[in-house]
């Protein structure tokens, strides 16, 4: 019984709780709906909020959040609906602000209706996972106005012609056009590509393929790029005025693409106006204008940078091999020093020193300087011209400047040892003739030291090859290396005597009795009973020997007589007929240079104080063709003791290698020096192999083995 | 001093409150004050030339709240209840204000118990989780009960009634299972439901050469860039470590455990974020030997490993029941039936643990119904449940700084850290105690 009481108050219990009105979600609603309606007619101010936001909290209270929710999306929809009608009605320009005056009621109207339906947006709409309100009032306005038949492609041609008729120069209303963009962003990101930003896209590739082609015909290059640029930037513009931030790329692609990219063969090889054009003319500003659209586009910086090195290496490879600059070693390397700075020059003020065109700069000038092999030579006299002409009127910071201009050329030599030693000597020849200006400022006692010291160098090493070429047979014994210095000149060093080993004391006495059998003192008498006597070199003494017996002798005889190669005998006649002071022969014609047809007699008026007179021998001025290629020939002999000493020591580290790798780590090794010849590293492969440095593989030939 | 243009009266039930829009500003735009006093609605003026706001609440709670919003401080008063309360705080959108005003941010060493929830499932509970707001869900046989941070149930889940093995957050909304699969039917494995409705969101597959298998899931753990990590068993020997991604559902990867070591029967799954690995923890009893493991995915590779196989018992046998890495100290953290923590270095492949036998004097009173312990680490605390207690390590050396512990409800089956709380549960009455830092002091 008690038991039964307990079910039935349970079941009313149950009843009171649910039903609390029959119609009280219908009356709340009703409330609710009407509310909407007042806030979408701009007749809020007669609402209650707490009331609308305690019915709404209710009704979700109460399970009648679903009602609510669909409730809402019936009515919204229904005002939409109105809307649109009232937006289609506008006519012409009235159209874009009638739906933008809409837009912003709908707005404002949302975030109201969101207020009071605050409860269910943050309980009942996660629970049963719907949109939330905010959201849902954007894709209603989305479905009903946006994608409205009437509507969308309205919306669409209305901007699109408004951007077509700014691009044409028209003022148009941005701040209307950017409020209508912002709307599409607001509603997804996907509504403003697919509804505007695709098509505007589109639409903007057709105008500037037209406009371009226009460009193109009727402008230079310079010209067209200009407008280019005009256009990139007024897109750019367009961009922070109106559209989204992320269009810009795709604009400027567009751009870039219609107006360069397209056209981008055409524009650089156009006739009187093109790339080449604007480098001989160092158009400076065309040139940045041009790097900084190409930039923007595929391959287009390359495609600048290989036209510029083709025409560079043709220029280039004309000025290196133009038989005119070839007269003026000064002149030749000036050119490539102007041509270098005006490339220079190019780079860091057109192409923001772009470190691919330095290197295509660099490698160009390396490929031409490098096809004329008198280069090297060419820019040692260039640096000797300096030198000497820095000592009057320039400042020491130009010479400076010069010179470090003349080292970025020197770097593109292939063959740095050839310029060694072409420096070498000229260098000497400075050093010289300044002491010679010494001399004359400060006499001959300053001097004579200074002098002495470099005489003694050079004599030493004419005296050593000498030495060598009388005793073939000392090849397989020590090398014996010997300067032969004044007493007096060098700053002194305590000499130690001790007991040199047989064949170190051999070889001395060899080259002792050999020094003194060459070098002797000629006393000779001149024609007004002046005595003197010369100090003079083995050569000098064998052609003075023989006006012992004649007074006058030809070239001819002279070489006959003597047996002295050419080369040495002219330089021995020159030495002895054309310096001042040391004129001990007449020749005639009176010239600075022998020839071949010089006679030569004894200068009977040879005055000097002195009663010893030191001949020296004169230092070739420019190398005379037999000269120049035995510099080459020494030059190549002093590289194979260090082609070789590269080999072994490729070899110690690597043990086995193959001929090709060592051919290719040799000039590599090599590259900083000079251009290894590969079959000049075969040849010194060859002999080491001989001498059991290396051996070949038995199996495979191609093989080398290092020996330990 | 001049009149205060910004005082606000409201009439709340009947009751008169002055406050200012200033003070109600800290509600923030997304509540009803916020709302109330937005320019749209025209309203900074009473209706109808009334003196006051009228609002249809409770005053009480009214009074509450508006101290909240004054002060930040959460004072509740004996005569309100706290559900009341928290009903009030939902109307006017200031729930998150109550929640983040009602405790203070983790301290091991000054938890206070807050509440004990009694629930109603039968058996023993198997694993308890802290969400990250507040809540947390607790595993019983098949059930998963689901509690909001006011400890309010919400509808209960299952994975077709097959027995749970683990739970996890994947985020405040979103609660995952893995449990037992039904031979045959497909039913089991893993899926993901609503931490409010209950609703099965997603079940997550397993395949095997291009196949769905059914599988048997069983420790789960997640990493900051969405995937989750399961030990899964397989009907033919697909024993291992699936990965899915948390955003598509979809099965990334799958780590198959090598002859002669063990992956799919897990009992633990720890993301280590700094060396971007998965530590692997399968443990006596479950297994006759205890196997960890750290496993890079991005190599497929286990780049550390350790096991007690073949060593030598000593006679008090000091085996494995729980571990735990700890990046910062280069080691793992393991604890034995006695409570003694233990390290391997895991700088060292195949090294020894460094047994800390520290807690000796709790020996020689086991309960009836022991539990095994249980590890976890908290801001550089380190909590270890043993019996009825947990114990709270601090420092370097990892010295005993506290102990939690109550009076019933037996031995702790489980405990877990998260939303600033701690949730342990016995297992002997069906019970889970909360544990909170009590906000900062007044002064």
């Amino acid at each position: 019984m008690s038991n039964q009481k307990k079910r039935i108050f349970q079941i009313e219990a149950f009843q009171n709780r649910v039903v609390v009105d029959p119609k009280y979600a219908e009356k709340t609603w009703k409330i609710l709906e009407h509310a909407i309606h007042e806030i979408y007619n701009h007749n809020a101010s007669g609402l209650s909020f707490e009331e609308l936001y305690r019915n709404a909290y209710n009704m979700v209270l109460h399970k009648f959040g679903e009602k609510l929710y669909s409730g809402l999306v019936t009515t919204m929809t229904a005002h939409l609906k109105e809307i649109s009608k009232s937006i289609e009605a506008a006519q012409g320009n009235l159209f874009l602000e009638e739906l933008n005056r809409k837009w912003n009621d709908h707005n404002k109207a949302l975030q109201m209706i969101r207020d009071i339906l605050m409860y269910m947006d943050r309980t009942y709409i996660p629970d049963t996972h719907k949109t939330p309100v905010h959201e849902l009032g954007l894709n209603l306005w989305r479905d009903n106005i946006i994608h409205s038949g009437k509507i969308q492609s309205r919306l669409l041609s209305t901007l699109l012609e408004l951007v077509h008729r700014e691009r044409t120069g028209e003022v148009i209303d941005r701040g209307l056009m950017r409020n209508i963009v912002k709307m599409l962003m607001d509603l997804g990101s996907s509504i403003y590509q697919e509804d505007f930003e695709k098509p505007f896209l589109e639409v903007s590739a057709e105008f500037y393929r037209g406009e371009s082609q226009k460009f193109i015909e009727c402008y230079d290059c310079g010209d067209s790029l200009k407008k280019a640029e005009i256009r990139l930037n007024e897109e750019i513009e367009r961009v922070t005025h109106y559209l989204d931030a992320k269009s810009e790329g795709k604009i400027t692609n567009v751009v870039e693409k219609e107006m360069i990219a397209n056209h981008m063969m055409r524009l650089v090889h156009m006739e009187n106006s093109g790339l080449v054009n604007m480098l001989l003319n160092d158009k400076h500003g065309d040139l940045g204008r041009m790097y900084n659209l190409f930039r923007r586009v595929p391959n287009g910086l390359a495609m600048i940078r290989d036209v510029m090195t083709s025409h560079l290496r043709e220029t280039g490879k004309q000025l290196v091999t133009d038989a005119e600059s070839l007269k003026d070693p000064v002149e030749y390397v000036q050119r490539l020093l102007d041509e270098k700075e005006k490339y220079d020059g190019i780079i860091s003020l057109a192409f923001s020193n772009d470190k691919t065109f330095q290197n295509a700069l660099n490698s160009s000038f390396e490929y031409f300087i490098n096809l004329n092999s008198r280069s090297p030579e060419f820019i040692s006299l260039f640096v000797d011209d300096k030198l000497r002409k820095g000592l009057k009127g320039v400042s020491e910071g130009d010479v400076e400047i010069i010179l470090d201009k003349v080292m970025m050329i020197f770097r593109y030599l292939q063959e740095k040892d050839v310029f060694e030693k072409y420096y070498k000597q000229h260098l000497a020849k400075r050093l010289l003739s300044l002491i010679v200006k010494l001399k004359t400022a400060c006499g001959y006692q300053y001097t004579s030291k200074l002098e002495g010291m470099f005489t003694d160098m050079k004599t030493s090493q004419d005296t050593m090859q000498g030495f060598c070429s009388s005793h073939p047979e000392l090849t397989d014994g020590p090398t014996l290396v010997v300067q032969v210095l004044t007493t007096g000149s060098w700053p002194t060093q305590p000499s130690i005597t001790c007991h040199l080993p047989f064949e170190m004391s051999a070889l001395c006495e060899k080259f002792r009795s050999y020094y003194l059998g060459t070098h002797t003192d000629i006393k000779a008498i001149f024609g007004k009973g002046q005595k003197h006597e010369l100090n003079v070199s083995t050569y000098q003494m064998c052609v003075l020997m023989l006006f012992n017996n004649a007074d006058r002798l030809c070239y001819k005889e002279i070489e006959q007589g003597t047996a002295i190669p050419a080369s040495d005998l002219k330089r021995c006649l020159q030495s002895m007929a054309c310096v001042k002071g040391k004129n001990v022969l007449r020749k005639e014609p009176m010239s600075k240079d022998i020839g071949e047809d010089d006679s030569f007699f004894v200068n009977e008026k040879f005055a000097s104080k002195f009663y010893k007179v030191k001949v020296g021998t004169v230092v070739a001025q420019k190398e005379s063709e037999p000269e120049k290629q035995e510099t080459r020939q020494r030059v190549e002999e002093d590289r194979k003791p260090q082609i070789e000493a590269a080999i072994v020591r490729i070899m110690k580290s690597r043990k086995v290698l193959d001929h090709n790798n060592i051919i290719a780590e040799v000039t590599k090794q090599l590259q900083s020096r000079f251009l290894a010849n590969p079959t000049e590293i075969k040849k010194r492969i060859e002999s080491l192999i001989e001498r059991e440095f290396l051996e070949r593989d038995n199996s495979d030939r191609k093989m080398y083995r290092y020996l330990a | 001093m001049g009149v205060q243009k910004d005082v606000v009266k409201f009439n709340v039930g009947g009751r008169i409150f002055q406050t200012t829009a200033t003070t109600l500003a800290n509600a923030g735009r997304d509540s009803f004050f916020g709302a109330l006093f937005d320019d749209n609605w025209d309203l900074q003026q009473p209706p109808n030339n009334r003196q006051e706001f009228f609002i249809d609440r409770n005053p009480d709670c009214f009074a509450v709240l508006l101290d909240l919003l004054r002060t930040g401080d959460l004072y509740i008063p004996s005569n309100v209840p706290e559900r009341l309360l928290y009903r009030e705080a939902m109307f006017y959108g200031l729930i998150d204000h109550v929640r983040s005003a009602k405790w203070g941010p983790f301290d091991g060493n000054r938890l206070k118990l807050s509440r004990s929830v009694t629930g109603r499932a039968p058996g023993d509970g198997t694993a308890i989780r802290a969400g990250p707001v507040g809540g947390c869900c607790v595993a019983h046989g098949s059930m998963v009960h689901v509690f909001d941070w006011m400890l309010e149930e919400h509808p209960p889940i299952n994975l077709d009634y097959q027995r749970v093995n683990d739970i996890g957050w994947v985020n405040s909304e979103h609660v995952l299972i893995s449990a037992c699969e039904r031979i045959g039917k497909g039913d089991g494995g893993m899926g993901l439901f609503s931490s409010s409705t209950g609703d099965l969101r997603y079940k997550f597959n397993v395949v095997h050469d291009n196949q769905i298998k059914s599988y048997t899931a069983g420790a789960l753990s997640f990493s900051p860039d969405y995937k989750i990590f399961a030990s899964c068993k397989g009907r033919s020997n697909e024993y291992g470590i699936g990965v899915w991604d948390q955003v598509t559902g979809k099965q990334m990867d799958f780590f198959y455990e090598s002859p002669g070591w063990s992956l799919g029967d897990a009992d633990k799954l720890q993301w280590l974020n700094e060396s971007n690995c998965l530590l692997v923890a399968t443990l006596f009893p479950r297994k006759d030997n205890c196997y960890i493991s750290l496993l890079d995915f991005r190599e497929k590779r286990m780049v550390w490993s350790w096991s007690d196989i073949g060593a030598p018992f000593t006679v008090d046998e000091k085996r494995v029941r729980d571990a735990i890495a700890m990046e910062e100290c280069n080691s793992v953290c393991v604890v034995n039936e006695y409570d003694d923590l233990g390290f391997i270095d895991l700088r060292i492949n195949g090294g020894s643990v460094r047994w800390s036998s520290r807690s000796r004097l709790l020996k020689g009173k086991m309960p009836d119904e022991p539990c095994y312990p249980k590890l976890a680490l908290h801001n550089g605390q380190l909590f270890s449940s043993m019996n009825d207690s947990i114990s709270v390590f601090c420092g370097p050396d990892w010295v005993l700084t506290s102990r939690l512990r109550r009076c019933y409800g037996g031995s702790i089956c489980d405990f877990s850290i998260g939303g600033d709380r701690l949730f342990a549960l016995h297992s002997e009455e069906n019970v889970f105690d909360v544990w909170e830092t009590p906000p900062p002091p007044v002064i």
